[in-house]
């Protein structure tokens, strides 16, 4: 008997004797589960675990919708159902409640954060307040006045709950039916009534996350080493995927090592962001500016470095993993000094990194550099013509670009990983002079809103994603402004380079599409079907993930890139998925890559007519050095890993009283009690109670 | 098999052969010695073999309580300790519990 | 918490089928071995019922939730007149073996009575409809969480193990009263077994008033009881000789080597 009519049986059987018309599994009628329900996860370093775990069979506690602070006192002390769940709405998320239900946790089961529809008024960061502050350059050999954010605290807003250990679990919920059934439930069962304790049956939740790694990264990589075990197990992946990177000039692949002759300037862009929850970062200023700007500044130099030979090379690189101890830029720079990246350290020429820059309705960017390696006279000439370009792009745009003081070090940035290799010239483009000036550093509010990213009512999404915001406008600007600066940076020419002009409705299309929706007509046009149905319906999540998984905002910068810098080539969709510009060739796969974009859909129609796209985008691998050299223990290089998991659920339902289980429990033991002394009452006199017939013993009642 | 059926001579073999076997590190046959034979050393009327199975039944008992003496303090200094000695804890442990230091 | 509410359940579902077993069957491997035989009758005739089940669901319109209703209630139907099938099937083998082993036998008299395969029987198929109908509700029970959230009574598990109960006594009775009728040839006790047991099935549709479900099983429960205590040779004279006391006297009265 197959297993399906097996169930068929046993759902026949509920269905004859127990349910009335509708015929339900029992389970429905008792649990309730959530679907969009966005777990905090264990990630581990050298030294410590953070983030949050169930037990192996879920948490279960009673619900306890918090009020206020105030009203933490009946989950921490005066409740009399303890554990309790705690629904937290997204204003009550802060550090000093989070910290007192940690230490509180042997009543407290776990935490439910309703997500925001407004961001808080005041900011909230749960990231640290000096990000990244072990591995990037400012160490105490390297100035001791800098080290550790001596001078500047980048991120004052930040109350370091991502980086907290919790031992009970912690879901973010979208605000929507679910949290309304859950609101719903606590309001018919849990409320008490003025002062009154609430009667049975209470509606309690149940949250699944156990995570199987455990300590540190050094303990999780042993475990996923030692293989004698029956059934061995792997408990952590390293954090890593990929960096995208582009040249205006072709450069060979497949020969690592120098690159005689050629001089690059690295213009980077970071990938990634984080929150405290684990697919839920939105990244907007953090990460989509800076990346957005990049793209669009890439596109407007394509027609510009195509005709003129520029004597330097123009590397767009996009970082992956920044956020967690600068994997993506340590991971390039170790393969530049290992002669295994396309060029070496003595080809670059200079970085200039864009940082955070949306605008806010400000006309002001900041051009941070390293005061440090600016001693060296000819380093300090280098960013003394790059500054003075910068300002001379800007001018003309009308806003203006400043130095911040000349002691502050770099804000958080891929520059340092460089400046600890060795002295480069580099400037980061930044909108904040000292603090970052975004109020939502690394959190779940740094999203569109927070960019001021807003549409007129009534568009369809179809017209949002053509309508030039302002934003869209002010980023437009700094594009053009870093697409001029890069130009004479090459060595092209000032007064051509004034043509140069980025394209706002690009700007727009790529914000709508990394923070409002990646699934949409314009960004289906340009990917390759494989990939076409990988592109969420929601806001990219810009959070690295482990090295197995390409996350979305890599393949989408990857299609993007090759799109806007590349051209379309005149090439047989088989050829190009070969990467060949015709039958016999085989070595322009060294120097470019070809993508089948799927291109436009014909109407009333669901073919599409694809294209072809010869660009120089690769990518390289962005895994930090450590799990290279296995130095699991490594103070220089990021170890981050994220545990693995089996099960992330959450479920409501109703609990019974002590007192009702108990009942049934008794009736149970009375019940069998009594069966066995009737029973042997009747079979011992079976002879003479079932005496009329020609046999007795036949014990029945 | 049962016991009352086999003469006293096959009941001392079967009682010395269990007894040897524990030798093998095996201390579950001497666990099964002295249960089995229990009745047969101490309970049932003397006959002649009974002394012999009496000095295999009590050396079963003794040393299947060594076993479990040792076996129980090193259960219990591993399940205490095995955190704390990290890596070596790791390599002695046949399966690590998921999710625990 | 909840193992104590799987416990309690399991308990009063199959509290005094277990007892009865105890006492009963499991002393006597011949009674074993019929009662593994009429579970297994038992769990063809639902296998019957089910594939037929499964193909009408399969054509029915999903959608239509009268045409669900009227699939749920020939279901019932259908299911309960295959049970009765069957039983009357295995009365029929039970006759064919029951020679065959009068025939082996040394003794003259059948080593087993039909009166006693019909309890045996009988409660064979109560554990197996037992264990089908409650077993899954079991293995939900373990769970934290209790029937409720959409609004349902919280009694649901407790019902539930009650109204199992009733089942396997209710097929123990039925099973004594339907093979003493088909010995007699009493086609009326037949159909009365086979009208109360699709009555006991169609009360279900009550559910989730427990009540109403329930209370009508229960006196169906005592009287078919009732029915086959005296089937199977009691009375009242004899009940109150056993609770008297004075079953010294009377059995020496009556001994005889058993």
């Amino acid at each position: 008997m197959d297993l399906l009519s097996n169930k068929r049986i046993v759902n026949l059987l509920v269905c004859l004797f127990f349910t009335g018309v509708g015929c339900n599994s029992v389970e429905d009628k008792i649990y309730v589960n959530l679907n969009y329900s966005i777990p905090c996860v264990r990630l581990l370093n050298a030294t410590h675990q953070i983030g949050c775990q169930s037990s192996m069979s879920g948490d279960v506690g009673v619900l306890h919708l918090l009020e206020s602070e105030e009203n933490l006192d009946w989950v921490l002390r005066s409740g009399p159902n303890p554990p309790y769940i705690v629904i937290l709405e997204s204003t009550l998320f802060t550090r000093s409640i989070m910290m007192k239900l940690k230490n509180g946790s042997s009543r407290v089961a776990g935490v439910v954060v309703v997500a925001p529809t407004t961001n808080p008024q005041e900011g909230f960061s749960p990231h640290n307040t000096c990000p990244n502050e072990n591995t990037g350059v400012y160490s105490e050999d390297y100035d001791p006045t800098m080290a550790h954010c001596n001078v500047t605290v980048w991120n004052p807003l930040g109350n370091n709950l991502s980086y907290e250990e919790f031992d009970f679990p912690i879901f973010s919920l979208k605000d929507d039916n679910d949290t309304q059934v859950i609101r719903q439930c606590y309001m018919d069962h849990n409320r008490a009534a003025n002062g009154s304790v609430p009667q049975y049956p209470l509606c309690a939740m149940q949250l699944f996350s156990h995570m199987s790694a455990v300590t540190d990264t050094v303990t999780c990589m042993r475990r996923n080493s030692i293989n004698f075990s029956i059934n061995p197990e792997d408990v952590c992946d390293p954090l890593g995927d990929f960096n995208v990177w582009a040249s205006t000039n072709p450069l060979n692949n497949t020969a690592k090592g120098h690159k005689t002759g050629e001089t690059v300037i690295i213009a980077a862009a970071r990938l990634d962001s984080r929150s405290f929850f684990f697919d839920l970062a939105p990244g907007a200023e953090s990460t989509a500016s800076g990346l957005v700007t990049l793209l669009a500044a890439a596109n407007a130099l394509r027609n510009f470095t195509q005709d003129n030979q520029l004597n330097r090379t123009i590397f767009y690189t996009f970082f992956h993993g920044e956020t967690f101890d600068y994997i993506g830029s340590s991971r390039m720079v170790y393969d530049m000094e290992d002669n295994q990246f396309v060029v070496d350290l003595d080809n670059v020429h200079s970085v200039l990194e864009i940082g955070q820059v949306g605008l806010h309705g400000d006309s002001k960017l900041w051009l941070h550099s390293d005061p440090v390696s600016r001693k060296n006279s000819s380093i300090n000439e280098e960013v003394m013509k790059l500054i003075n370009n910068l300002t001379s792009s800007a001018k003309d745009l009308n806003f203006s670009v400043e130095e911040p003081d000349v002691t502050q070090p770099l804000p958080p940035s891929s520059l340092q990983r460089f400046l600890l290799a060795r002295p480069i010239p580099g400037v980061v483009i930044e909108n904040h002079q000292t603090s970052f000036t975004n109020r939502y550093y690394q959190s779940m509010f740094d999203n569109a809103n927070y960019l001021n990213l807003s549409y007129p009512p009534d568009l369809t999404p179809e017209e949002q994603l053509n309508f030039v915001t302002d934003t869209a406008k002010a980023l437009t600007k700094v594009a053009t402004m870093v697409a001029r600066t890069l130009f004479v940076q090459a060595g092209g020419d000032e007064t051509q380079s004034q043509n140069i002009q980025a394209d706002d409705l690009l700007v727009s299309r790529m914000l709508y599409s990394f923070l409002v929706m990646a699934n949409n007509s314009w960004l289906q046009q340009l990917v390759s079907s494989e990939y076409a149905n990988q592109i969420s319906n929601k806001t990219t999540n810009f959070y690295i993930g482990v090295t197995q998984m390409t996350s979305e905002p890599t393949f989408l910068v990857q299609f993007l890139l090759a799109n806007l810098t590349g051209s379309t080539a005149n090439i047989t969709k088989e050829n190009c998925k070969n990467q060949k510009e015709n039958k016999d060739d085989t070595d322009s796969k060294d120097r470019y890559s070809y993508i089948w974009a799927q291109g436009a859909a014909r109407p009333n129609s669901t073919e599409r007519d694809g294209f072809c796209v010869r660009s120089t985008v690769h990518v390289s691998k962005a895994v930090s050095p450590a799990f290279e050299i296995k130095e699991y223990g490594s103070k220089n290089y990021s170890t981050w890993t994220e545990s693995r998991w089996k099960q992330i659920k959450g479920r409501i339902f109703l609990v019974a009283s002590h007192d009702l289980e108990m009942l049934t429990l008794g009736v149970g033991v009375g019940v069998l009690l009594t069966s066995l002394l009737l029973t042997y009452f009747v079979s011992s006199k079976a002879d003479m109670l079932f005496s009329s017939g020609r046999e007795p013993a036949n014990a029945t009642y | 098999m049962n016991l009352e059926r086999l003469p006293n001579e096959e009941k001392l073999t079967l009682c010395r052969k269990y007894y040897l076997g524990g030798f093998a590190c095996l201390p579950f046959l001497w666990l099964v010695n002295v249960v089995w034979f229990f009745k047969e050393a101490f309970v049932k009327p003397t006959y002649t073999e009974q002394t012999q199975i009496k000095t295999y039944v009590k050396r079963s008992a003794l040393g299947l309580l060594l076993w479990v003496t040792v076996l129980t303090t090193w259960i219990t200094i591993y399940q205490h300790f095995r955190a704390q000695w990290g890596e070596v804890g790791d390599y002695l442990s046949f399966t690590i519990p998921l999710g625990t230091p | 918490m909840t193992a104590a509410v799987f416990f309690g359940c399991t308990f009063i579902a199959f509290g005094p089928a277990i007892a009865l077993f105890l006492f009963t069957i499991a002393r006597e491997p011949l009674r074993v071995i019929f009662l593994i035989a009429g579970a297994f009758f038992w769990l063809v005739s639902l296998l019957l019922a089910s594939l037929v089940w499964f193909i009408s669901v399969q054509i029915s319109n999903k959608d239509s939730a009268s045409q669900q209703k009227g699939l749920l209630i020939f279901g019932v139907v259908l299911s309960v007149l295959l049970q009765e099938t069957f039983r009357f099937a295995y009365y029929k083998l039970l006759k064919k073996a029951n020679e065959g082993l009068l025939a082996l036998s040394q003794e003259e008299t059948m080593p087993i009575s039909i009166r006693q395969l019909a309890y045996v029987s009988g409660l064979g198929f109560g554990f197996m409809s037992g264990a089908f109908s409650v077993v899954n509700i079991l293995a939900d029970s373990v769970g934290p969480g209790t029937v409720g959230i959409h609004g349902d009574s919280q009694h649901y598990f407790l019902s539930s193990a009650f109204m199992t109960m009733a089942i396997i006594l209710l097929h123990m009775f039925w099973g004594v009263v339907f093979f003493d009728a088909c010995e007699k040839q009493r086609w009326w006790a037949l159909a009365a077994v086979v009208t109360s047991h699709l009555v006991v099935s169609c009360l279900t549709f009550q559910n989730p008033e427990y009540v109403a479900s329930l209370v009508p099983t229960y006196i169906i429960l005592f009287l078919m009881g009732v029915w086959a205590f005296y089937t199977a040779g009691g009375s009242l004279r004899n009940l109150k000789l056993c609770l008297t006391c004075k079953d010294k006297d009377f059995l020496l009265a009556n001994h005889r080597p058993r």
